[in-house]
């Protein structure tokens, strides 16, 4: 009986101490786009972004927690607090660095078209006077914005545009390639196809957000990306999330 | 017994001001001209960003209106014959306007939105507007055939009596003798529904319909002035129900000075 107790409290002292010793950060997940970050059947948050981050944690010795966020509003929490940063595939954009601090860029992606398997639309100005879908606030809804003659419509969720997308209420989805992959490839690959991947559009760069000034939590995330990305462990995401 | 008065109550229409309020500061006043002060200062004063925030918005008030006015036509029509239904002698009618109601009321709006939009997708190719607009109608339908039969059974049997054994029979009593004076009885809570219609309304934006709401988000997601917007969203939800709440009590007010004649 001594025994057991004696046992039971070094081990509450150990996990005590790890505590202490390590900072926890929360980040905000929404985890609604796959493969990158998503919800398994198991109602676990898993994907390309949660194993890299989860990974940049133990290099740099934090404890990383990941809670679901929904997108919109996903930045108004951050800037209120509501936790310490943001790993949920956020494209570094100039106007996002002008109202958040980012980490060092840790995945690359360009913006990719879906439409419907049977279409000819080669490109965004093939879909003139059409409409087109994007997640709300998602650089790929704004790429449509940007987009000359095409109707944009923006949506909760990437799924949700797919899902109207295989139905026909609109003629194309706009969104980063992986995950436009995962669609047109694995779920509606019967019914949905990538028609290109936009030409004006430039490359961009998935960073983890901050709120500003928020130098601990930049330097830790910097720390941990930085040896995560030298290691092989990044072909091996790559291979286990995207298979390419 | 004859002329007794029946009020509906409805639990969900907007406050209706009482127009016979006579104080100079009533809530509706209070609330309404306020609700013009703090935009014309948010406007004036903090032009940047509200100016910008309001410039982007009126599409979506239009589209509000639109997507209320196509539901709410379609709910009076799917409500009368669900109010119809629930008091008809035809069993099967009966029982497949009460069957109706009873799903509907059973099941929240924004699920039935979600499950109506997604699913109409699978069985006709719908624009997306309309599907709301269906759904949105389905739904309060139901509702509305509550107030229909509310208001139908609050005209006294002995109208219906007296028509009958004047020789009419039971459908042209409802037409012509029923109806008429029961749709008095239905405008108020017709009105009140109409308001809480057009504030549900701001559950199709997560339909991707452009609605108020949608644009106000789509402004503080690409702004990041999330704040601001839904202040200035909330402000013009608040000043269009408070117009319409107190036309909505002036046509009551009408209507009951008509009753007391």
């Amino acid at each position: 009986m001594f025994k057991k107790i004696t046992l039971t409290l070094a081990m509450l002292v150990c996990i005590a101490t790890t505590a202490v010793a390590q900072k926890t950060i929360v980040f905000a997940v929404d985890a609604t786009w796959p493969p990158m970050e998503f919800v398994n059947s198991d109602k676990q948050i898993v994907g390309y972004s949660i194993d890299y981050m989860t990974a940049a944690a133990k290099a740099a010795g934090f404890t990383p927690v990941f809670k679901n966020v929904a997108w919109d509003g996903i930045f108004a929490g951050l800037a209120t607090g509501k936790y310490d940063a943001v790993c949920s595939s956020v494209s570094i954009t100039e106007k996002r660095k002008k109202a958040m601090d980012f980490s060092t860029p840790y995945f690359k992606v360009r913006q990719a078209l879906i439409v419907a398997k049977d279409s000819s639309v080669k490109s965004l100005a093939d879909l003139k006077g059409k409409k087109v879908g994007g997640q709300i606030g998602t650089t790929g809804y704004f790429a449509i914005k940007a987009a000359d003659g095409v109707e944009p419509k923006s949506y909760d969720e990437v799924g949700l545009a797919m899902e109207d997308l295989k139905v026909g209420r609109i003629a194309g989805v706009v969104c980063d390639d992986p995950v436009a992959a995962n669609y047109a490839m694995e779920q509606y690959k019967d019914s949905l196809k990538i028609a290109a991947t936009i030409e004006t559009g430039e490359v961009e760069y998935y960073g983890i957000a901050m709120k500003k000034g928020n130098k601990e939590t930049l330097e830790l995330v910097n720390k941990g990306i930085e040896a995560v990305s030298k290691t092989s462990y990044v072909q091996e995401l790559q291979q286990k999330w995207i298979g390419q | 017994m004859g002329n007794k008065q029946v009020i509906i109550e409805v639990g969900d229409g907007a406050a209706i001001p009482s127009p016979r309020d006579k104080g100079l500061f009533t809530a509706w006043r209070i609330s309404f001209f306020g609700t013009l002060a703090i935009i014309a200062y948010l406007l004036l004063f903090r032009p940047d960003p509200y100016l910008d925030i309001i410039k982007f918005l009126p599409d979506g008030i239009v589209v509000t209106f639109q997507v209320t006015i196509a539901s709410i036509s379609l709910a009076i029509v799917l409500g009368l014959i669900a109010g119809l239904g629930r008091i008809s002698r035809n069993r099967l009618f009966n029982l497949a306007a009460s069957t109706y109601i009873e799903i509907v009321r059973g099941i929240p709006l924004l699920v039935q939105l979600f499950y109506i939009y997604f699913a109409l997708g699978h069985l006709i190719r719908v624009p997306d507007m309309l599907a709301a607009i269906i759904a949105m109608g389905f739904c309060y339908g139901a509702y509305m055939g509550e107030v229909f039969r509310a208001g139908i059974k609050s005209i006294d049997e002995g109208q219906t009596e007296a028509s009958l054994s004047l020789g009419f029979n039971r459908s042209q009593t409802m037409r012509y003798v029923v109806l008429p004076q029961a749709w008095r009885t239905i405008l108020p809570p017709v009105g009140n529904e109409f308001i809480a219609l057009l504030k549900d309304t701001s559950l199709v934006s997560i339909l991707a319909v452009s609605d108020i709401l949608r644009r106000g988000r789509e402004f503080a997601s690409e702004s990041f002035q999330y704040f601001e917007t839904y202040t200035m969203v909330a402000l013009i939800y608040l000043l269009i129900t408070l117009i319409l709440s107190k036309l909505l009590s002036i046509l009551e007010d009408r209507l009951s000075h008509y009753e007391q004649r």
